[in-house]
């Protein structure tokens, strides 16, 4: 192929354009993050911001706060939607009508999936009612809360709710063709279906697995509506916390938003780095499986 | 046997705690009080529907503009990641890889951290609190869906018969609308469902860009969700619910009866 052609530049001239908006965004908020903002008179560069927020135990609380939100709401989605996708493909599941259920939750917004999780968890919600009925609790108050707790619980149950089916539809799908063909080479060669799993099916799908993992980890990471609607006042997960600083009445206190965002920037991006190789490592995988 | 039980409680129990968030959801939106320690509510009542199409809560216009700019979005996203897709599968080029890098950012990036960067953009070259602005912003987040879904279907179907068309004596535009775009027909709705559940669903993006001016559904519901009124929140979700699912099933439909193809995936 002629690799000076101008045709593919041009034809994805308008995708990049959106592309360079994009990172400009990105690179605009790095900018300010480092004191750096015409508009409010400031124009030296400075780590000052920076020193101050890694001095402030409430900023620094946010941090923590966001890693542990999306690390365990994350960590439990994919355990349970590897292992539902496993029942899935053994039992044929995936072929049922039934199975299209899991993508419901895919087009559902995050605003709604709260307003689900507070009918649900909530203090007077249903889980609460039904444990009185049952006896376990005396009285609305003696049930946990769940919702504006500071455990976040309400918070990572709408994550888990809303992303193990994407992960389902994800790994299922590609569980079923390794499955299908390399699993069933493994047991004809004397392998028991379970021993199949593990040894052949599983660390096939470990980079699909990683790259889902990636994309919900940092998701949750940086999502806003549900800490926000489903979180407590104190500690507030780190973009609530960064669009907070981003209102402060004082233009030159941007900066300080500026600085949450690159840390989210920055955390999310090493993770892009990550998915990149991964996806090359899954082509390439599968190209030399198309020339064998 | 005691083992096969087993798994098919599991899978019951996974669809069940899908499903029944869904149905409690659909009961309180007709619900008018449900007293504690009631399971099911004790009085019905239509204020909900009332509420939302009662021209006084302006709910019905949010989702007009909710489905105006998400099918824009869709629109916008879809078209140019054809081209864009057909560059990336069929042409070798320098700074492939890059692009390749570059379409990741917006799927694992926080939309957040763009928005507060971008937002001062945006109120400069006067896009701010257009819904032109917010068809924008949703189009640069949905790319990376759109042209990963084009860029699987182009590399399914080559540029084979394409040439072919050419062979046979047929002009550019010809080959364009009789071939190659009846080919993409699959993945262009998917791609176009992708684009449009995404636009959608966006809450922080059009709240900032849209600057309060574009009253999309998600902002017109966020401050019943916020103060906790069930049955207008659960009212509204509902309603966004059956809209996104009917919007999906016309294109689905619109399709499968001008072309036959098998399966249509939203979601790949």
């Amino acid at each position: 192929m002629n690799r000076k052609s101008l045709a593919p530049y041009l034809m994805l001239m308008p995708v990049i354009i959106l592309l360079i908006i994009f990172i400009y965004g990105l690179l605009n908020g790095i900018i300010q993050s480092f004191g750096i903002l015409k508009a409010a008179g400031l124009d030296k560069f400075s780590l000052e911001y920076y020193k101050e927020t890694f001095k402030n135990t409430s900023l620094l609380n946010s941090i923590k706060v966001s890693l542990i939100i999306s690390g365990v709401s994350s960590i439990i989605a994919v355990i349970l939607g590897v292992a539902l996708s496993y029942l899935f493909c053994r039992t044929g599941f995936v072929n049922n009508r039934a199975y299209n259920i899991f993508k419901l939750p895919i087009l559902i917004p995050h605003i709604v999936v709260a307003a689900l999780v507070i009918n649900l968890f909530s203090q007077s919600g249903l889980f609460a009612r039904l444990c009185f009925l049952l006896g376990i609790i005396d009285s609305q108050q003696e049930f946990i809360p769940m919702v504006f707790d500071e455990n976040f619980i309400g918070v990572i149950l709408g994550y888990v709710w809303k992303e193990m089916p994407f992960i389902v539809l994800v790994v299922a799908t590609i569980m079923s063709n390794i499955d299908g063909n390399l699993g069933e080479a493994a047991q004809n060669l004397g392998s028991t279906p379970y021993k199949a799993f593990l040894y052949v099916t599983l660390p096939l799908c470990l980079p699909s697995i990683a790259m889902v993992f990636i994309i919900i980890f940092t998701f949750s990471f940086g999502a806003y509506e549900l800490p926000l609607l489903l979180g407590p006042t104190f500690p507030k997960a780190l973009p609530v916390k960064a669009y907070i600083e981003y209102t402060h009445p004082e233009l030159a206190h941007r900066p300080y938003a500026m600085v949450l965002n690159t840390i989210m920037i920055v955390v999310t991006s090493a993770f892009t780095i990550a998915y990149h190789f991964l996806m090359k490592m899954i082509n390439r995988k599968t190209e030399v499986r198309a020339y064998d | 046997m005691i083992k096969g039980v087993l798994i098919k409680l599991v899978v019951f129990i996974a669809i069940v705690s899908i499903i029944i968030p869904l149905i409690i959801i659909a009961i309180w939106s007709i619900a008018s009080s449900c007293p504690w320690p009631y399971l099911l509510p004790q009085n019905f009542s239509l204020r909900g529907i009332e509420e939302f199409f009662g021209g006084y809560s302006g709910a019905v216009n949010s989702m007009l503009t909710s489905v105006l700019i998400g099918i824009g979005t869709a629109f916008c996203a879809v078209s140019i990641s054809i081209p864009a897709a057909r560059a990336i599968k069929l042409y070798d080029f320098y700074g492939k890889n890059i692009v390749d890098f570059l379409l990741l950012l917006p799927v694992i990036v926080p939309v957040t951290s763009f928005a507060m960067g971008i937002h001062v953009f945006f109120i400069r070259a006067k896009l701010n609190d257009t819904i032109i602005g917010v068809i924008i912003a949703h189009t640069i987040v949905s790319l990376p869906y759109t042209v990963k879904i084009m860029s699987e279907v182009v590399s399914a179907i080559g540029n084979k018969y394409e040439v072919q068309a050419y062979v046979l004596g047929a002009g550019k535009m010809k080959a364009l609308f009789k071939i190659t775009i009846p080919l993409l027909m699959p993945g262009l709705v998917s791609a176009f469902s992708m684009a449009f559940i995404i636009s959608m669903g966006q809450y922080f993006l059009t709240f900032l860009i849209g600057g309060g001016t574009v009253v999309t559904l998600p902002i017109r519901m966020f401050p019943y969700i916020q103060s906790g009124d069930r049955q207008i929140a659960s009212m509204y979700g509902l309603m966004f619910i059956l809209i996104t699912l009917v919007v999906l099933l016309i294109s689905d439909r619109f399709v499968r009866k001008y072309y036959s193809f098998s399966t249509t995936y939203f979601f790949s």
